[in-house]
């Protein structure tokens, strides 16, 4: 007669322990409680290694690697860009969604909807900020992968194709980047863009020049169409052309994986793919906590940067009747109007940076040299720091530094209180300009020391552009500052000077500044004087 | 593989690493904490920071545009002075608008003024505003508005010797602002009698006051208020007729007639009445001797 088996019992402890166990390792896809305990402890896997589950049971981890070779985990071997360029669309992603929500493309509205954003929207200038700083950062970070790319020799084969889609993700960003700075509808954005798409007129022959510059625009100025076109840009076709071509790009890198650092393979032979059993590195948990806790530092970083360091600028509405002094480019467009400076728009414009997009893509076919090690590499590597510092020569001559001086007397009130922009008068501010009249070629004093610091500065400007330009001879400048409303102080410059004729000239401009007014600079530590209310209209 | 030099700066520890991460998450938190305390006053600093510099947009604009007619300190000459204590407190009851000076202003500069021919003023105001066709954006017109009205505090110091307004030869003046200056420079006179405020708050608009509200006979837009008292003590038990008409000013929404559409009575008459004229309108709605 056979005997039952006696009924196992299982406290109620123990089975709420399984229960919680068995739903732990369904939201891991496949890892326990007992598994991410090893995993913290630095112990190897049990076998059959749990670990390998989730890449193929959760989809966000089926597209990462489970294992990488030892020597590509090594933060100094890619700087995790890629992850970081990938990283930062994400973040744009998330507060340009924010910023949609309170953003209207149309002239009418986009620059009072920036106003509002800034003034009446919690959190509404650190998401705006965060997002510029992002761009400009996804620009730098991108820029800086193709060179670390570069310089290891990755593109070279089997990558060449990955090289591309690099090379077109890199243009992408910068359209983005070109697209999104319209959208404040301000004169910086203005004039910068109106500028950029006059180069794409440039392209021969004419009627394509034309008929390219025309569907940008939307009409042959910039306006509510221009606007229009360059939102939808900005929010859909461009990130999908991206999201596209990420994944193209993502999948080649997983699919030859990451090259190897040159001294670690054969010259001619590519052997990420084969890594010994003794050099590998699991995703999980190794490479997982690497890359999250770079992300979560690199947050923090920009987090700080944006609370304390930089704030996003907004000049003045748009006004296409007037042209700014100095339209500057975004930074990272500054080696093209540098080129635009040297030569004429359709070779500095058109023709130089299509040649030089048609070399980036080209690069993995005309270097022949099978090895990626630096010093079989001398020609190669060479030429790639030759062309950075051209680049960086350019960008130089792109500022407004070089080259596009405005007559002197313009300049010299220019560098004091600029048209857009804070300057030194504004930064001091309402509170710090006594009114009276100053003239440079009397003895200048000022109870305030930060005005008399000014004062200074006015007087050697002058004395500087009286040397610099023979054009400019006898110059004195007068500061007439008086309370125009009770609130409002007008500050009225005469800056008066000999011509190389001797025929006395003078150039008058009146500035307006409200006690309330605040102007910032992008970057530089930011200004919190707001939160000492006995700071404010204090005299 | 030999190490780099820089080996000894790499984290190996994954317990160090997720302390740095956590670190580095409380770090951001604090930052974002304290960006969050901070963004009420940077907001209102924000709205005062633009209302300021398009009043510094505004003034460069009166100065290209306006200040050959209405003077460069706004005292006129040749057009009516605007920095004028007169045009801050009794211009608009004299004009006969219900809207705001700012309002005024505003409309005036975009869409000109229509000026009889036998006017005392040369030059006709123009329309200024893009829309009307002339060379004013819109946000220039309000910047330029903005700094027209940024002289009240100012204006509001004026005396009767003082004060540059020349009187509109076309308009004459149905009050004096400067009867008990001392008083008057606290800010307008008050209060204003309930008769006053019900054509210039715009009720009489929607609501007749001599005729009756009963089914045969009922307003169109709003209830009729001949018979007021009689109807206000029954729409609400718990409230009295005062209570009601009290309500119904200052909350509108709070009680809808059966019939009748919310949100079509301003909500904004405890702003622009003292409560003190709010409770005088209410005496005098309620008064059966009332006369209009």
């Amino acid at each position: 007669m056979a005997v039952q088996p006696e009924v196992q019992k299982k406290g109620f402890l123990k089975t709420a322990l399984d229960v919680a166990d068995d739903t732990f390792t369904r939201i891991t896809a496949g890892i326990s409680a007992g598994e991410v305990r090893r995993m913290l402890r630095g112990e190897p896997p049990g076998r059959p290694n749990p670990r390998l589950k989730p890449h193929s049971e959760a989809f966000l981890l089926h597209i990462k690697p489970t294992y990488y070779h030892e020597s590509v985990t090594r933060f100094t071997h890619t700087f995790r860009l890629g992850l970081l360029s990938t990283y930062l669309f994400l973040v744009e992603t998330i507060t340009g969604i924010f910023l949609m929500i309170w953003y209207a493309p149309s002239p009418d509205r986009a620059y009072s909807d920036m106003i509002r954003l800034l003034s009446n929207v919690p959190f509404g200038q650190f998401m705006r900020d965060v997002h510029r700083l992002g761009a400009e950062m996804m620009v730098a970070v991108v820029t800086l992968h193709m060179v670390r790319t570069y310089l290891t020799g990755s593109y070279k084969a089997p990558r060449q194709f990955t090289w591309f889609t690099g090379v077109i993700l890199l243009v992408i960003t910068l359209f983005l980047s070109f697209s999104g700075y319209l959208l404040p509808w301000d004169q910086l954005a203005f004039w910068a863009v109106t500028i950029g798409t006059s180069m794409a007129e440039a392209v021969p022959p004419a009627i394509v020049g034309e008929t390219v510059n025309l569907l940008a625009r939307g009409a042959p100025d910039i306006g509510a169409n221009g606007l229009l076109r360059f939102y939808l840009l900005h929010v859909f076709f461009l990130p999908i052309l991206l999201i596209l071509f990420f994944f193209v790009h993502y999948y080649k890198v997983v699919h030859f994986g990451i090259s190897l650092p040159a001294s670690e393979e054969e010259v001619g032979q590519d052997t990420a793919n084969k890594v010994p059993a003794d050099r590998r590195v699991y995703f999980l948990p190794d490479v997982l906590i690497d890359e999250a806790v770079f992300l979560l530092g690199f947050t923090t970083l920009m987090v700080v940067i944006v609370a304390f360091f930089f704030q996003a600028p907004l000049e003045s509405i748009a006004n296409p009747q007037s042209t700014p002094l100095h339209t500057v480019a975004p930074w990272y467009f500054y080696w093209l109007q540098g080129l635009l400076k040297i030569a004429d728009k359709t070779i500095a414009g058109v023709i130089l940076p299509g040649v030089l997009l048609v070399l980036l893509i080209a690069i993995p076919y005309l270097d022949p040299n099978p090895s990626r090690r630096a010093k079989d590499r001398r020609i190669a590597i060479i030429s790639g720091v030759v062309a950075g510092v051209v680049m960086i020569i350019l960008s130089w001559m792109g500022t407004p530094q070089y080259a596009v001086q405005g007559a002197p007397s313009v300049e010299i009130v220019q560098e004091l209180m600029p048209e857009e922009g804070a300057g030194h008068i504004r930064e001091i501010g309402y509170a710090h300009l006594p009114l009276g009249v100053y003239d440079t070629r009397q003895e200048l004093h000022s109870d305030d020391h930060e005005f008399a610091e000014v004062l200074e500065e006015f007087q050697a400007s002058v004395l500087r552009f009286e040397e610099a330009d023979p054009d400019f001879n006898n110059a004195y400048g007068i500061l007439e500052i008086t309370q125009n409303q009770p609130s409002l102080k007008k500050l009225h410059w005469e800056i008066h000077w000999l011509s190389a004729e001797g025929a006395e000239e003078v150039f008058l401009r009146d500035f307006y500044l409200h006690e309330n007014s605040l102007y910032w600079e992008q970057y530089g530590l930011r200004d919190f004087n707001f939160l000492r209310p006995a700071a404010q209209g204090g005299e | 593989m030999r190490k780099p030099w820089y080996a000894y700066l790499y984290i190996k520890s994954p317990i160090l690493k997720i302390i740095v991460g956590i670190l580095a998450v409380m770090l951001a938190v604090a930052v974002l904490l304290f960006v969050g305390l901070v963004d009420g006053p940077r907001m209102e600093a924000q709205t005062a920071n633009w209302d300021g510099r398009g009043i510094e947009k505004g003034a460069e604009v009166y100065a290209n545009n306006c200040a050959s007619c209405h003077g460069l300190e706004g005292r006129g000459n040749p057009g009516p002075a605007l920095n004028s204590r007169y045009f801050f407190t009794q211009r608009l009851n004299d004009v006969g608008y219900t809207g705001s000076l700012y309002d005024y202003v505003e409309l005036t500069v975009a869409a000109g003024r229509p000026s009889k021919a036998n006017s005392q003023w040369g030059v006709m105001m123009a329309t200024w505003g893009a829309e009307y066709g002339g060379p004013l954006r819109a946000d220039q017109v309000a910047n330029v508005a903005a700094y027209v009205m940024n002289w009240e505090a100012d204006a509001l110091q004026q005396t009767a010797e003082t004060d540059p307004w020349i009187p509109f030869q076309d308009t004459p003046s149905r009050g004096s602002p400067y009867e008990g200056a001392e008083q008057a420079a606290a800010g307008p006179v008050e209060p204003r009698a309930p008769s006053e405020l019900f054509v210039s708050m715009a009720c009489s608009g929607c609501h007749i006051l001599d005729q009756p509200q009963t089914d045969a006979n009922r307003g169109i837009v709003g209830p009729n208020m001949g018979n007021l008292r009689e109807n206000a003590e029954q729409r609400i038990e718990s409230q009295t007729a005062e209570e009601y008409v009290h309500n119904s000013i200052v909350n509108t929404n709070a009680f809808i007639v059966d019939g009748y559409m919310p949100n079509i009575m301003p909500q904004d008459f405890s702003q622009r009445m003292s409560e003190e004229e709010i409770n005088g309108l209410v005496e005098w709605l309620l008064d059966p001797n009332r006369q209009p």
